[in-house]
């Protein structure tokens, strides 16, 4: 039996903590609680644990600063709670490096759902490397010999296309911004039009979806990029 | 000059001439003709130089006189002896008055310069006072008073007219000096910068006053200052008004977002300890979530209201595709269609359809549409939303089976709080969702509208507009990949 997960809460609203903590009593019993940005810092460093889920507007730093801060130190999943209409600073907070965002109010299913999601993504990934075939949405792929099929039928993918594919999976459970895959695809020093990523995405699903325009494998993200959700 | 100051002028040469004359005949044996011609002619141009013209040709004919009575003999009558003093004569005469002439001109035009030097120098540095320095009040209230002491009227006053008052302008009297007398009591002339009434400017004075050419065009040029200064004016206090704006905008700002934070932070726990109430079985729990969702959508519409007032709603169009949209919009209204069936209407075997538009934003729009048509939809219709290039929009179309909108009310349906009279009144939602959406759509250059469905229904069409991408865009990116 391995120890229980341990969740880090860092708000400074005590009834918000609270109601994390209730909401992921089926996730853990573990969860600690910081109250602001330098001990939410301080704990995620000291108490090793499996998961952050972080609220912005900490009173003493911006939630893109802890972020960063816990990402120079660690490895460990982080849920951003937002509020609703902000997708810049969505997109800020993921390019510092959160995996996931939830926004405010929140329902209960979905951040332990989420929180579940993480917490199991961060376990495989340090268990093992990507090796073998992926089984996604009735597809499989092979990131070893580059090959999609779905139904035993090979499906032709350019470059590109297989590229963004490969970036979505190896993240697989996380919400990746245009940035970062435009990153990851094109590399940052190419200057080629990052609005094409939307087009090849497009294009990309027409040939992985069932149905391209209610796709299942690659999730939008309005305004902040895509998604693939983990295999299970 | 004054009259005090020629009188004195006039009397001291009078008296060198006399002076003089009496030395000269005195010592009539020690000058020679020429000589005493010479000291006339040097008494002549002295005296129209510092006197003026007028009394150089009195000093000229007396001197022709007195030399001929003086000097020429025979002496001590009128009357000429030799014919070559005629000469001597007429030579003196000719010269002092030719010169006299000569040298009133001279004056007048220097005089003339530098009274334009003045001119200019004053209105030069009007100029510099009404445009830099200063409030623009103050240098309005010191061209009045330039304008006063310059002309010599009494009264002078500069008056701002407002934007579209011209009628006050026409109303205020002659706009222009008569051309006849040029005297003027009463005036007033409208000021204009780039044909555009600024203001008036009203001289008065209790008896006529004669303007000069040099003061008349002084006048010309100061009306543009004045012009220019009421301008100034304006704008400065435009400037002011939009800074104020600013602030209250800021302010505005900042108060909606603290009291979303501030409402929100409660609703928070709220809905999350009742849904965990709820999940273990409490009844209670789950309405109270129900009531908080509510209260969040409130919330919501409250500052989505604030918004669409004060022009809070911002895009960022970019390239985006039909289908990215349409999938976005299925999956964030699917929970909403009960047992309706959603059915989407794309052509999949044409490239896909690329547009240029703020993708959450149109998903709002969408969503909202769709929200609408399950709203009013019998349960046993399907509600297509379509997408299809319209010539250089990308068109996408929400159709229902419902009510459809009643004439009267169409062109209604977009504006803020409207209800349909079919609706009913606990509908759920401020009845901002339309207005909000077709705001939406403008400020991406699209458009929001409305047509009743044949076979009855409604047709909510949101066009935004559409981009070509080239395949070999497309190819060239491949490449650098392929390459890369």
């Amino acid at each position: 039996m391995p120890d229980a997960d341990v969740i880090l809460v860092i708000d400074d609203e005590p009834q918000i903590r609270r109601a994390v903590r209730d909401a992921l009593r089926e996730v853990t019993a573990r969860v600690d609680e910081a109250a602001n940005g330098t001990a939410g810092v301080d704990a995620a460093a000291t108490g090793r644990p499996d998961l952050v889920v972080l609220d912005l507007g900490l009173p003493d730093m911006a939630g893109v600063d802890v972020c960063r801060e816990i990402r120079r130190r660690s490895a460990v999943p982080i849920i951003v709670l937002s509020a609703r209409h902000s997708e810049h600073e969505k997109v800020d907070l993921l390019n510092a490096g959160a995996d996931d965002y939830v926004t405010k109010p929140f329902s209960v299913p979905e951040l332990a759902a989420r929180a579940k999601a993480q917490i199991r993504r961060a376990r495989t990934f340090a268990a093992a490397g990507t090796s073998g075939p992926v089984a996604i949405g009735g597809l499989l792929v092979d990131t070893v010999n580059r090959r999609v099929s779905r139904d035993g039928t090979q499906i032709h993918l350019t470059p590109i296309e297989w590229q963004i594919l490969a970036t979505l999976l190896a993240a697989a459970g996380r919400t990746l911004t245009h940035q970062q895959i435009f990153d990851a695809v094109w590399g940052r020093e190419f200057g080629s039009p990052q609005q094409y990523l939307r087009v090849h995405i497009t294009n990309l699903r027409r040939k992985i979806e069932l149905d391209p325009a209610s796709p299942q494998i690659i999730i939008t993200e309005p305004g902040v990029g895509y998604r693939v959700d983990q295999p299970r | 000059m004054s009259r005090r100051k020629s009188a004195l002028v006039w009397s001291g040469w009078i008296v060198a001439t006399f002076l003089a004359t009496i030395f000269m005949a005195h010592t009539r044996g020690a000058f020679d003709q020429v000589h005493v011609v010479l000291v006339y002619l040097l008494l002549v141009l002295g005296a129209s130089a510092s006197g003026g013209r007028v009394l150089g040709v009195s000093l000229a004919c007396a001197g022709f006189v007195l030399i001929d009575y003086f000097f020429q003999p025979p002496f001590g009558e009128f009357g000429v002896g030799k014919p070559l003093d005629w000469l001597a004569l007429t030579a003196f005469l000719v010269t002092a008055l030719v010169s006299t002439q000569l040298l009133a001109r001279a004056q007048a035009e220097a005089e003339a310069a530098r009274r334009r030097a003045v001119e200019v120098e004053s209105l030069a540095r009007l100029g510099s006072e009404t445009l830099s320095a200063g409030r623009a009040e103050d240098a309005l209230a010191r061209i009045a008073s330039v304008i006063r002491s310059t002309l010599g009227m009494a009264e002078c006053t500069i008056v701002p007219v407002e934007p579209g008052d011209s009628a006050a302008v026409r109303a205020s009297g002659p706009a222009r000096i008569d051309g006849g007398s040029g005297a003027v009591q009463r005036l007033v002339i409208p000021l204009s910068v780039q044909d555009r009434v600024v203001g008036t400017l009203r001289l008065e004075n209790a008896t006529p006053v004669r303007l000069d050419m040099a003061q008349r065009r002084f006048l010309d040029a100061i009306t543009y200052y004045a012009a220019l200064a009421i301008d100034r004016v304006r704008l400065v206090a435009e400037a002011e008004h939009i800074e104020a704006l600013r602030e209250a905008d800021r302010l505005k700002d900042i108060v909606l977002a603290s009291v979303s934070h501030d409402l929100r932070t409660p609703l928070t726990t709220i809905k999350a300890l009742a849904q965990s109430a709820a999940m273990q079985g409490n009844d209670a729990g789950a309405a109270i979530e129900e009531q908080a969702d509510r209260l969040t959508r409130m919330v919501s519409d409250l500052l989505d209201l604030s918004r669409l007032k004060g022009g809070g709603f911002a895009a960022a169009p970019e390239l985006n595709t039909a289908e990215d949209l349409i999938g976005a919009a299925v999956r964030q209204t699917r929970g909403l269609f009960g047992g309706r069936t959603l059915r989407t209407v794309i052509d999949l075997s044409s490239p896909a359809l690329v547009g240029q538009f703020d993708f959450s934003q149109s998903l709002r729009v969408l969503c909202n549409l769709l929200e609408n048509a399950s709203r009013y939809s019998p349960p046993s219709q399907p509600i297509e939303l379509g997408a299809r290039r319209d010539e250089d929009a990308l068109l996408f179309t929400v159709a229902d089976r419902g009510p459809g909108v009643a004439e009267a009310d169409v062109t209604r349906i977009f504006e803020p709080f409207f209800r349909a009279r079919n609706a009913t009144p606990d509908a759920g939602r401020a009845g901002l969702g339309l207005s909000i959406a077709r705001t939406l759509a403008e400020i991406q250059g699209g458009t929001l509208t409305y047509s009743p469905r044949p076979g009855g229904g409604s047709v909510f069409a949101l066009r935004l507009p559409a981009r070509e991408v080239g395949a070999d865009a497309l190819e060239q990116s491949i490449d650098s990949i392929s390459n890369g």
